[in-house]
């Protein structure tokens, strides 16, 4: 029996009391590869927060690598990519290096401090996603595109066994769209990473997650992508011509 | 939250109040007073002792305020459109004068100028008063003119010459608004004159034959009109406002004067923290004494009902101090 | 008079001193703070010292006792009031500022007047430093830079990307509380030392200026250090050269330091542009 990364029960969220999760109750295996899909507004970036232990449940548990999410100490087993931030501020004097450098040093306990291997696994972060020769300039310098790989790299550079990327590919060209998703998978294949990945694009993630989960609020479906497509109950719930549209793209 | 809103409302509702209530000199008899509102301490008191029991004085500044910065509140406006007379200092001292006079409505409101006829002295940004050519113009002279408080020392109350005058400006405006009063008015102003000018003599006995002829204040040029009276020498570290920021000149300035004369002493003044006279007095090893410029007096000393020559007498004793004079007492 | 002359004085001695340490400790402040966008919270707070100095004054207890508690209560409202009530920090800011003139007007009232000038009594100058004050600026600067500097990398963790740094378990309220307690200490007795104008300039102008320049955040922090300090040096001198004010005249050096470096930087990439 795989361990679980994530587990979570019954999880209701309210905010302003409104409903944003409704009695949400799933897992995820170590090594699972999940796309968390839905519409605007269904309630998944609250989700990946809850996790993360960012939002506190109104009700209901979250648990990461067994321990309540609020309660886990070992940050660095887990790699945040936040959704592309309207509140950050392009002017702020931070290097690449030294932003992809929070990603270490952030989740160290006393004292953080750069330590050896530390200026190495920065080095590698940036060479995976193909920045390193961005790695003194500042941030607010790039492109989009380039800020967001280096979000991403930020996610990566602790070499975490779970990885929760809320929107990771909206910034992106195609051609590092696809880079990325390589990597992803990649990473989830060779290295056992267990990722979780919210996204609009169905039909992309389709092409590289074995599990989906579509939730508008709550769960209206968990599981592999075949049994998706051969579901009456979503060819009911997204019309027959759409489901053909998402799932021929799966090879 | 709605602990905290009824709070403040309460707080609100009190300070009206109380804000309300002017700080009045006691009403005894069932007579009917003149109202008088007066902008400054000193005129405060003159008009206390000239007016007596027949009218009603108040002090439009409240304790502890620095009167350079004091600009009226819509309430004090509304106040005085309710007073007989209003009695300031002089269009240098208070040179908003001009724009309250248009707000109120009431135009049987008496203002007085309280230094009309007093001679004024021209501004000196805390340089030797003697010197330097102190050019004493009429008043007259500069009437036409329209600008203005930018020029003149306002202090004209400090020298008890000055005072004299203000004091029988205030009694004519009294026996003018009543004058069924006049022998009362008349009496009260003699015998305030003749304890202003006992004083007057005290002071230039006192400081007839002293060591030193320079006082250095710390803080702004308030004592010019006193200095000039007595023959001495006055020095401030700021000029006629305590707000402004004194420019390093001035400090090293006193410093040196200070340690040439071998002054062993530095004044400060009222209501001000007095950070720069310590500042000199550390400087020089001098020690401090204190001068009231009986601009405003603190709330302890208008609850202790300070008079006006009470301050002045012990600025008398603080000045043979500081100076060294030679008089025991 | 040459300028070892001046040095001479022990008011002189003291301002530079004093000075110093207090330029660097609002300039490291400054950059967090204007990062945040919590620049006017230096003018926001003496606007609460002066009401908590009216109600001290009213129960005639000596005004650090009642204003410290107080300023320090007031910064935690601002976190409280943008956390909660949804507002941006130059709004909260903004409240508590009008509630702290306001609430001072009226004390003033109900006490009936003081026995000193209130604003005489808040603002200090920087001629007129006493040597306790000399020893409470080194004495604050010291401890409150080296917490900042131990916790540098949560500091900046959080002032990045604070969603971030928490999923990382990085106690984020502790951090912020912490930074806008020092921010309070530190308006209220640098105010009391050298004035509201210098203080409100020390703690936005050193970063401003840093920021056209800084190659990094640690560059940042270094660069508005380094501004702070020669722009106070200068500004002393020039104001015993000329006999100019000394307090105006360190906020006029700074604000030229500032230009001069905006000026640099939009020449510089101008310079690149064409390349």
């Amino acid at each position: 029996m795989r361990a679980e990364a994530i587990r979570v029960e019954n999880l209701v969220f309210k905010y302003n009391r409104l409903e944003v999760l409704s009695d949400l109750s799933f897992s995820v295996n170590a090594g699972d590869y999940v796309g968390l899909v839905g519409p605007n507004g269904s309630g998944k970036s609250t989700l990946i927060k809850a996790i993360l232990g960012l939002l506190s449940p109104s009700s209901g548990r979250v648990s990461l690598f067994g321990h309540a999410a609020s309660d886990m100490k070992d940050r660095e087993r887990v790699g945040y990519l936040p959704q592309k931030m309207s509140f950050f501020n392009p002017n702020f004097p931070a290097t690449v290096r030294e932003t992809v450098a929070l990603g270490l040093v952030s989740t160290k306990k006393f004292p953080k401090r750069m330590g050896s291997g530390d200026e190495e696994a920065i080095d590698r972060a940036l060479e995976m996603l193909h920045i390193s020769d961005l790695k003194r300039e500042m941030i607010g310098a790039l492109s989009g595109g380039q800020q967001q790989r280096v979000f991403i790299a930020r996610a990566l550079v602790n070499e975490p066994e779970v990885l929760l990327l809320d929107e990771p590919t909206t910034a992106l060209d195609p051609e590092t769209r696809d880079g990325f998703f390589e990597l992803l998978g990649s990473l989830n294949t060779q290295k056992r990473v267990t990722v979780m990945l919210v996204t609009h694009d169905l039909g992309t993630i389709g092409k590289f997650a074995q599990k989906l989960l579509y939730m508008d609020k709550r769960i209206i479906f968990y599981g592999g992508f075949d049994d998706f497509c051969r579901s009456e109950e979503m060819t009911r719930f997204f019309g027959s011509s759409s489901q053909h549209l998402i799932c021929h793209r799966h090879e | 939250m709605k602990r905290i809103i009824a709070c403040l409302c309460a707080l609100i509702l009190c300070a009206a109040a109380v804000s309300c209530s002017r700080t009045d000199r006691a009403d005894d008899s069932g007579m009917v007073k003149i109202r008088v509102v007066t902008s400054l301490y000193p005129l405060y008191d003159f008009a206390g002792k000239v007016g007596g029991k027949r009218v009603a004085v108040s002090l439009l500044l409240p304790p502890g305020v620095e009167p350079h910065s004091f600009e009226p509140k819509p309430a004090d406006i509304a106040g005085l459109n309710k007073t007989d007379i209003f009695i300031y200092t002089n269009k240098y001292m208070e040179p908003w004068v001009g724009d309250i006079m248009k707000a109120i409505d009431n135009k049987k409101v008496v203002l007085l100028d309280s230094s009309r006829g007093i001679v004024f002295m021209e501004e000196k940004e805390g340089e030797d008063s003697r010197d330097g050519g102190h050019d004493e113009h009429k008043q007259g002279e500069h009437e036409g003119h329209g600008h203005d408080h930018a020029g003149m020392d306002p202090h004209v109350w400090l020298d008890l010459g000055n005072a004299v005058k203000m004091v029988d400006n205030i009694r004519d405006s009294f026996i003018q608004k009543d004058p069924e009063g006049r022998d009362y008015y008349q009496k009260n102003a003699d015998d305030y004159k003749a304890a202003l000018l006992a004083l007057d003599l005290k002071f230039r006995n006192n400081l007839g034959s002293c060591k030193k002829k320079v006082f250095i204040n710390g803080g702004h040029f308030a004592f010019g009109y006193l200095a000039q009276r007595y023959g001495l020498t006055y020095v401030s570290a700021y000029g006629f406002s305590p707000d402004a920021e004194p420019a390093p000149g001035q400090l090293l300035k006193i410093v040196k004067l200070m340690k040439k004369l071998d002054l062993k002493y530095i004044f400060h003044e009222e209501l001000l923290m007095p950070r720069m006279a310590e500042t000199i007095a550390k400087e020089t090893g001098a020690q401090l004494l204190f001068l009231h410029g009986a601009h405003n007096i603190s709330r302890d000393e208008f609850e202790k009902g300070i008079s006006f020559v009470d301050l002045m007498e012990k600025n008398l004793e603080n000045l043979e101090k500081g100076l060294e004079c030679g008089q025991k007492r | 008079m040459s300028i070892m002359d001046f040095l001479e004085y022990g008011f002189i001695q003291r301002a530079v001193i004093a000075g110093a340490f207090i330029s660097v400790l609002c300039s490291t402040l400054g950059v967090l703070l204007v990062l945040r966008r919590l620049s006017l919270i230096g003018d926001g707070l003496a606007h609460v010292t002066f009401g908590s100095v009216a109600v001290a004054l009213l129960f005639k207890v000596y005004p650090l006792y009642i204003s410290l508690p107080i300023v320090m209560a007031s910064s935690f409202g601002i976190l409280k009031l943008m956390a909660r009530a949804r507002i941006g920090g130059d709004a909260a800011i903004g409240i508590l500022s009008a509630v702290g003139i306001a609430g001072g007007v009226l004390v003033a009232s109900l006490a009936g007047g003081f026995n000193v000038d209130l604003f005489s009594f808040l603002f200090g100058n920087i001629l007129s430093i006493s040597m306790e004050e000399v020893y409470t600026s080194i004495i604050l600067s010291l401890i409150v830079l080296a917490v900042i500097v131990f916790n540098y990398h949560d500091i900046f963790s959080i002032t990045f990307d604070e969603e971030f740094a928490k999923a990382c378990g990085i106690n984020t309220n502790r951090i912020n509380y912490m930074i806008v307690l020092f921010t309070a200490v530190t308006v209220v007795l640098t105010m009391k030392v050298v004035g509201i104008m210098l203080t409100s300039a020390l703690l936005i102008f050193p970063a401003v200026t840093a920021f056209q320049f800084a190659r990094s955040f640690r560059n940042a922090l270094i660069i508005a250090a380094v501004v702070a300090l020669v722009s106070l040096v200068c500004g002393i001198v020039l104001s015993l050269l000329m006999n100019l004010p000394t307090g105006a005249s360190i906020v006029i050096v700074h604000f030229a330091v500032f230009i001069a470096a905006f000026m640099l930087r939009n020449a510089v990439s101008r310079e690149k542009a064409r390349c």
